[in-house]
């Protein structure tokens, strides 16, 4: 008799991808754990209780985070669905949508290393503004490729058909392509948000340490050796994106195809 | 007013997404040949000429290079594998929501847990020790911050494994896999003979450029490699930020030729790929 290990196979699976999410979560409840104790002396909410008290700067963190990544992606998602039509009807198609390519795959770190002097020069260098730009500068590009699909022969017959009937181009907009974009919009909205949550490098640089989003502060506590905060960090960087695919999984996943 | 609003339309695509670019750039550009820059006097090529006498940069980046292709290769194989052969089970509406909870994992957490799970001090040493195989923390392999850069591929392929993952369960479905694999079945076909015939050149074929994308973006990586890496060498983007923040400010210059070549070879790797298959229908 043939001995299925399918079953033996997804559990190891599913173990391997829940551990992360149960140890992290299990580290910030954590205190005094030191090697080789494989338990921690203290197990509570002491850490989570830290998230309160502003010399910790978890909270002020997480909100500001919320702030930079909710206007990063609102203002690609919108620009980006807007431009992408002149983009898609250009004849030049091909070479502009390989020019939104090059900021969008060159490392964001670099990118913001070589831009910072405009940043300095623009009094925008340090702060919260400064790191908006920056990441805006990335998720626009991702913005216009994901938009391209968008416009093609049937959304060019419906413009056509609301200017024969007498429509404008704002109400061309309004009442015709933004609904029907809806799902794109906000699936948009999703990934350039991500993509701003989850960027470090590009924020370090520009940001230099006076821009404390969540992502700079899990580096800081890594790098005082504060892994119990560290983790509490990951997991308020964790809950949101989670949260999210939670409501709906797609979005997440067409970040990245 | 039609033509204004193309105008309009592309100033704003140049100013959102060249321009930045292409002032990046010209200042990286400009600052490698010594013509601005504090403590510069002038053109020269004298940064230029350093950087390539030096092996540094080479060495990064054939050290980059290789962990990145090891990266990709292996979370490529493995979700392959996985779709291939258990593609049936993420029907189950538990797992088929679990599979994406690793997508709401960044990097740099990413890193931080493989840093708490393999360091000498970290999770597996302390079980090692519980279990007496160590006596001492130092007797735990290095697996972070090593030589082999270890702790590196484990993270981007932890990263990378589950994208793929839920990629080729798309392209498994969208490309009608199974029904091909169905009439090559009929036609006399084996179960290897599917896989290495049918399946896996579909899936291949339907996401090389994503494949090379992922190669791309891992070469660049900067907080999985900072966090993991070692001294030296170290990869492209970690070594091109720490000679560029260099106190020694008459070595910044060498950081912008750095950064000048990292950039032509993004860009160039970047028009091979869509000079080989048309935008349109590689983009989403």
């Amino acid at each position: 008799m043939r001995i299925s290990l399918k079953p033996f196979f997804l559990s190891i699976m599913v173990l391997l991808i829940l551990f992360p999410f149960v140890y992290l979560l299990w580290l910030s409840l954590s205190a005094d754990w030191s090697f080789p104790q494989v338990m921690p002396d203290y197990f509570g909410l002491k850490n989570w209780k830290a998230l309160l008290i502003s010399e910790t700067g978890l909270l002020r963190s997480f909100f500001q985070s919320v702030i930079i990544s909710v206007s990063v992606g609102f203002t690609a998602t919108l620009s980006g669905f807007v431009i992408s039509r002149n983009i898609a009807y250009h004849p030049k198609k091909n070479t502009l949508t390989l020019l939104s390519y090059f900021p969008y795959i060159i490392s964001p770190v670099v990118f913001g290393a070589c831009l910072s002097y405009f940043f300095l020069k623009l009094g925008i260098f340090g702060q919260m503004t400064g790191v908006i730009v920056a990441q805006f500068m990335i998720s626009f590009p991702y913005a216009l490729i994901f938009f391209n699909s968008f416009w093609g022969e049937k959304t060019k017959n419906m413009e056509d058909l609301v200017s024969t009937l007498g429509g404008n181009r704002l109400s061309s907009f309004t009442k015709v392509l933004l609904p029907l974009a809806k799902g794109m919009l906000l699936v948009c909205f999703f990934q350039t948000f991500l993509i701003s949550w989850f960027e470090y490098g590009l924020t370090s640089v520009i940001g230099v340490g006076k821009v404390q989003t969540l992502t700079i502060k899990v580096f800081l506590f890594i790098r005082e050796a504060n892994y119990f905060y560290g983790a509490l960090s990951s997991c308020l960087l964790i809950l949101p994106p989670l949260v999210l695919m939670y409501i709906n999984k797609k979005y997440v996943f067409n970040k990245l195809t | 007013m039609k033509n204004k609003e193309k105008h309009i339309g592309f100033i704003l695509f140049v100013v959102f997404a060249v321009l930045p670019f292409t002032l990046a750039f010209g200042y990286a550009l400009l600052y490698s040949f010594g013509v601005i820059g504090i403590v510069n006097e002038g053109f020269t090529l004298k940064f230029w000429k350093e950087v390539f006498t030096s092996s540094t940069l080479g060495v990064s980046f054939i050290y980059s290079s290789v962990i990145a292709l090891i990266g990709v290769i292996l979370s490529v194989s493995l979700a392959l594998w996985i779709v291939l052969k258990y593609r049936e089970s993420f029907g189950n509406k538990y797992l088929s929501f679990i599979i994406y909870m690793p997508l709401a994992v960044p990097g740099i957490v990413s890193a931080f847990f493989t840093y708490q799970l393999f360091a000498q001090s970290g999770f597996f040493a302390r079980l090692s020790y519980q279990l007496n195989w160590i006596e001492t923390a130092q007797q735990f392999p290095d697996l972070v911050n090593d030589n082999w850069a270890i702790g590196i591929i484990i993270t981007f392929i932890s990263l990378l494994t589950p994208f793929f993952i839920l990629l080729y369960l798309n392209i498994y479905k969208d490309e009608r896999i199974e029904e091909l694999s169905q009439l090559s079945r009929a036609l006399g076909a084996n179960k290897k003979q599917i896989a290495l015939k049918v399946s896996l050149p579909i899936m291949l074929k339907k996401s090389w450029v994503l494949i090379v994308l992922y190669f791309i973006f891992l070469l660049g990586a900067y907080e999985v490699p900072l966090i993991l890496g070692q001294e030296s060498p170290q990869m492209l983007s970690v070594l091109i930020l720490r000679e560029l923040k260099q106190f020694d400010l008459t070595k910044i210059s060498e950081g912008y030729v750095m950064a000048v070549l990292y950039t032509v070879v993004i860009m160039s790797a970047t028009v091979f790929i869509f000079s080989r298959k048309k935008l349109r229908n590689n983009a989403y």
